[in-house]
């Protein structure tokens, strides 16, 4: 597992939104997103970072406490060190109290044409 | 009769009883009451003690969920041209290695090759056996996987560079790939279905629930199967393990026909992932 220097994310909700600040989960501290741009409201986008520096052990994006939040689509920067810097999209997802979702992905493996 | 009564109670003693047994009464009387009182004084003690309203509020624990991964990566295979593309990616633990080749090796289907002997009649498999320290290999539609001699970490370059020209110099040369026997002996899907499911219920899911966990046929494409690791197998430590010691040689023992057999579990969620 590599250090995670910083990571972004570019979420879009679906039908359903939420009114609070939208928080991230790392190794078990639920944190909110710093330089955070947009709204989490039906048909928006938001967008947030943060400077972790440390070994992501779970990084999770954290449901909201009230209500259900339909996320169409997210994208998700990682920066990490001694590694070029990578992105991973994933799909629809529905989140509430219950759940978090899981947002961190090893870098991709190494691939080489021959 | 009255001076009789009055004398018989003053020598037996009891004189007063008639004023002792007020006091009784009144006694007796006061009983169920005090009752009373212990029994609606008793209930507000014991749940004082239980709804503790300075206590903070469990908090709620909650399941990770993995979103699906939309791959947006150009893979060789969506690359359109006449040229043959091989994109070769090894494994993290590094005993094995992925060729994804921009068109079909097998249609449909897979086939796993488990040593020279196997790949009789196949030119693919045999001329990639040929190659210095290949042990296994596993062919699926577009993608080669190739299983060296030598485990563990080490470049792959070199024998990489060996197997993507056995690949090319085959798909150029239009030759027949698989041997027309294997082709012939690939079984349906229902036959693959019922049998991987028998072995399924009868060996695997009873060996695996002494440790809470469990097995689930849930895709077949050809003779290709796509299984789903649940309970105390999903995030264990050992799963992987599990799948190659004993799921795979359960199911090739009993359907020797079976091609690649794949794990869609994600290892990473559940409560208690040890693939965190």
């Amino acid at each position: 597992m590599p250090k995670l220097k910083t990571f972004n994310v570019k979420i879009e909700t679906g039908d359903s939104g939420i009114d609070e600040p939208v928080q991230f989960s790392v190794n078990g501290f639920k944190v909110p997103f710093d330089n955070v741009k947009g709204a989490a409201q039906p048909g928006e986008t938001m967008e947030g970072s943060y400077e972790i520096n440390s070994f992501p052990h779970s990084l999770t994006l954290v449901g909201p406490d009230k209500g259900k939040w339909n996320i169409k689509k997210m994208s998700v920067e990682y920066n990490v060190e001694n590694e070029a810097p990578y992105s991973i999209t994933f799909g629809e997802i529905t989140l509430d109290e219950t759940n978090e979702a899981n947002i961190w992905q090893d870098p991709p493996l190494p691939t080489f044409d021959v | 009769m009255s001076i009789i009564n009055k004398l018989r109670s003053m020598f037996s003693g009891s004189a007063d009883k008639t004023h002792e047994d007020k006091p009784e009464t009144s006694q007796v009387s006061m009983r169920p009451l005090m009752d009373e009182v212990v029994a609606v004084e008793e209930p507000p003690a014991s749940s004082n003690s239980e709804e503790k309203p300075f206590k903070e509020p469990e908090p709620i624990k909650r399941t990770v969920i993995q979103p699906p991964i939309i791959v947006s990566k150009e893979s060789a295979e969506t690359v359109q041209t006449d040229e043959v593309l091989i994109k070769a990616e090894p494994t993290l633990e590094g005993d094995q290695c992925k060729f994804m080749v921009n068109r079909d090796l097998i249609e449909g289907n897979s086939w796993y090759f488990e040593n020279f002997e196997s790949a009789e009649g196949s030119s693919l498999a045999e001329s990639l056996f040929s190659v210095d320290g290949v042990e296994s290999m596993l062919i699926q539609e577009s993608t080669l996987t190739v299983t060296r001699v030598n485990k563990g970490p080490g470049d792959w370059l070199p024998m990489a560079k060996e197997i993507g020209a056995a690949i090319r110099e085959k798909l150029e040369a239009k030759e027949s790939l698989i041997s027309k026997t294997i082709l012939d002996s690939i079984p349906s899907e229902e036959e693959v279905r019922s049998k991987i499911q028998e072995v399924i219920d009868k060996e695997v899911n009873p060996g695996v629930a002494g440790h809470g966990g469990n097995v689930q046929l849930t895709n077949i494409k050809g003779n290709t199967v796509t299984i789903l690791m649940g309970g105390g197998c999903q995030g264990c430590s050992a799963a992987d393990m599990t799948l190659k010691m004993g799921i795979h040689g359960a199911f090739r023992k009993a359907l020797p026909t079976v091609g690649a057999i794949l794990d869609e579990t994600d290892h990473k969620a559940g409560l208690n992932p040890f693939y965190s």
